[in-house]
């Protein structure tokens, strides 16, 4: 996008708007000055990555107004520019009486807690916080309109509710920089202060955010070896002669993106390799070489082999049963590189620069990929867990039939009903689940709690635990009840606990429930995407009948007392707080 | 260069080059607001690589004026 003219962007845009398709991801921008350029530039950056996304303004200046009575959108933006809270602010604030500009503090301060209240139990907000940086720069100390600036932000530090994020614009025009983000003569004849300069990297900045709203945010980050990992070709050059520490020269950057890609994991992000090279040999760097920042555990696949690079990763995304498009791989080499960008264009693909002290820069400047809203206690258990499935995974071959196999693994479900302390963990959930789930609806921490909040829906999960060890919470059903009707809003369950028939457990469990309710029939959707058709036929299974039939979508119906449980009798089952 | 100018005047008003001529302006293009006029400069500076002043950003009133006013910028760089 930085390469790309603006007029050509706008035709770019235009062309997106036509071909992306899928549900419309709204945007609302509300600010306190002129901002329009950012609706097409904002829109490509996201309809580029297949989001169907379209912006609109509220009311000129009327921030604390539109926040109060605008239709929800997906996600709101809030420019509250600190040189137009009042007209002339930046200059005029270093002459204005001390009493003014109290009054004037309180009065922004009321202001933002009207604004906060009105939008913090909202699904994503963006906040950007004060900056005084487009015409302070310059200042050797700190002048009156600093002074208010800190103030405002540090006020804006109570803005802490799960849904609102405090974008720091300073880390933009540092980036652009000043000169490059301001025109001073859009600013004074209409209050445009920001360049499409400004307006690309912004977008640029906030789009790991919007993405991993959408659910698209990457789970894995899979390493070539040879001067990927470390500097040298190990078959060539031998373990004593490869570097990736500041013992040897020009190791330093590999241990960097070693940390870098170490501090990913601890996050819950799974790390792979993908390596041409005799695997005895990348074993023992592994197992022996004291250099080396990642550790033989922290790979939860390692395919080192002389075979198609392409089938090793498609291989891995297979046994780990997540998709490609939730990959990133990263090599040296331009044959690997483009054949892979070739063979697999869903996944996500980084080469090492030739300048290797650029290489770091690279991986840092793409952390934003693995960006997750919300962070959980999963995510640290995450790679266990990940490794004790494919334990599970071996030991099933062993097993002469499936029904022994499940029987001897000694599932126990714990369920949860309306829980608030698993809130971080159920919209992670309903963000990054897409093959067993049946409406694929994405719910950022405000919505879950909406929904547990009220009496009309019940959120139900469970956890599993079987003789491996525990998955954590790995299911979720949302339902929601009218009169005398129950509606399955969402219906998932992680690809880790996928084929052991748990899924029938949980809704026996779920329409056991309701029978202690007044709901006489319950209703369920199945939405069609690209990755859910495994559960295509799901309600059928249970005993629904099909009310009605479209390309993209399935509704299902039963009377409550027609529906028979499935009584799987190798999960235990059993309530927890 | 007169085509270089009507690509970016097509562009940003979303118009096809052929509906462009010398009297093309505010006037006779409905979307054609001070938003647009903006994205107009920004995208003519960034094709010539040039900068208007603020004299002749308030000029820029029709396809003719624009490619006058560019052809003189870019004939004094």
């Amino acid at each position: 996008m930085r390469g790309l003219k603006y007029s050509e962007l706008l035709i770019k845009n235009k062309e997106l708007e036509r071909s992306v398709g899928g549900p419309l991801y709204t945007i609302t921008v509300l600010s306190n000055i002129t901002v329009q350029p950012l609706k097409d530039i904002l829109e490509y950056t996201l309809r580029s990555e297949s989001i169907n996304a379209q912006v609109g303004f509220g009311d000129y200046d009327n921030i604390v107004q539109n926040s109060g009575n605008f239709n929800g959108s997906n996600a709101v933006f809030i420019f509250w520019e600190l040189s137009n809270l009042v007209e002339g602010l930046q200059y005029k604030a270093n002459v204005m009486s001390q009493e003014s500009v109290q009054e004037l503090i309180d009065e922004v301060k009321s202001e933002m807690d009207l604004v906060y209240s009105n939008l913090k139990d909202f699904s994503l907000v963006f906040m950007n916080s004060f900056s005084t940086l487009p015409f302070n720069y310059a200042n050797l100390k700190k002048d009156t309109f600093d002074s208010i600036c800190d103030v405002l932000n540090e006020h804006l530090s109570g803005w802490h509710s799960p849904g609102v994020h405090i974008v720091d614009q300073e880390r933009v025009l540092a980036k652009v920089s000043v000169e490059k983000s301001i025109d001073l003569r859009f600013f004074y004849s209409s209050k445009s202060l920001y360049t499409v300069d400004f307006w690309k990297e912004y977008s640029a900045y906030v789009k790991p955010l919007i993405l991993s709203a959408y659910g698209k945010s990457k789970k894995m980050l899979v390493f070539d070896c040879d001067n990927t990992l470390w500097k040298g070709i190990l078959g060539e050059d031998g373990p004593d002669n490869i570097a990736m520490s500041s013992e040897k020269p020009q190791g330093v950057p590999f241990e960097e993106v070693q940390s870098l890609a170490l501090a990913l994991h601890k996050k819950g992000i799974l790390l792979g390799l993908c390596s041409k090279n005799n695997p005895e040999d990348v074993e023992a760097i592994l197992d022996d070489h004291g250099e080396m920042v990642l550790k033989k555990d922290n790979f939860t696949v390692r395919k080192v082999n002389w075979e198609d690079k392409v089938v090793n990763l498609e291989s891995i995304a297979e046994e780990l049963n997540i998709g490609l498009d939730s990959m990133v791989f990263v090599d040296d080499s331009d044959f690997e590189v483009n054949r892979i960008k070739g063979g697999l264009p869903d996944l996500t693909v980084l080469q090492v620069p030739s300048k290797t002290c650029a290489y770091p820069k690279l991986m840092r400047e793409h952390l934003g990929l693995f960006f997750s809203l919300s962070e959980s206690m999963e995510d640290q258990q995450k790679s266990k867990m990940y490794s004790q499935q494919r334990k599970r995974t071996q030991e099933r071959k062993i097993f002469a039939s499936v029904e022994e196999y499940l029987q001897s693994l000694e599932m126990k479900m714990k369920v949860f009903p309306d829980c608030h302390t698993l809130i971080p963990r159920l919209s992670q959930m309903t963000l990054k689940t897409n093959q067993f789930n049946l409406t694929t609806k994405r719910y950022t921490e405000p919505d879950i709690k909406s929904f547990i909040d009220s009496s009309s829906s019940l959120v139900l999960c469970f956890s599993l635990a079987d003789k491996f060890g525990d998955t954590g919470i790995t299911g979720l059903s949302i339902i929601e009840i009218t009169a005398r009707v129950a509606k399955i809003d969402t219906f998932l369950m992680s690809c880790r606990v996928i084929g052991r028939n748990i899924e029938y457990a949980f809704f026996d469990t779920i329409m056991s429930l309701l029978k202690k309710t007044e709901v006489a029939s319950v209703q369920g959707v199945y939405n069609k995407t690209l990755k859910n058709c495994q559960v295509e036929d799901f309600f059928e299974t249970l005993g629904f009948s099909l009310e009605s039939s479209l390309p993209s979508n399935k509704t299902y119906t039963i009377r409550l007392k027609d529906y028979r449980q499935k009584n799987i009798n190798y999960i235990k089952v059993e309530h927890g707080k | 260069m007169e085509s270089r100018i009507k690509k970016v005047l097509a562009s940003v008003l979303e118009l096809k080059e052929s509906q462009i001529s010398d009297d093309t302006s505010p006037d006779t293009v409905e979307s054609w607001d001070s938003l647009k006029q903006m994205a107009l400069v920004v995208a003519l500076e960034e094709e010539f690589e040039i900068e208007f002043d603020d004299d002749q950003i308030g000029d820029l009133l029709n396809f003719k004026l624009i490619k006058t006013i560019v052809k003189e910028i870019v004939g004094t760089n």
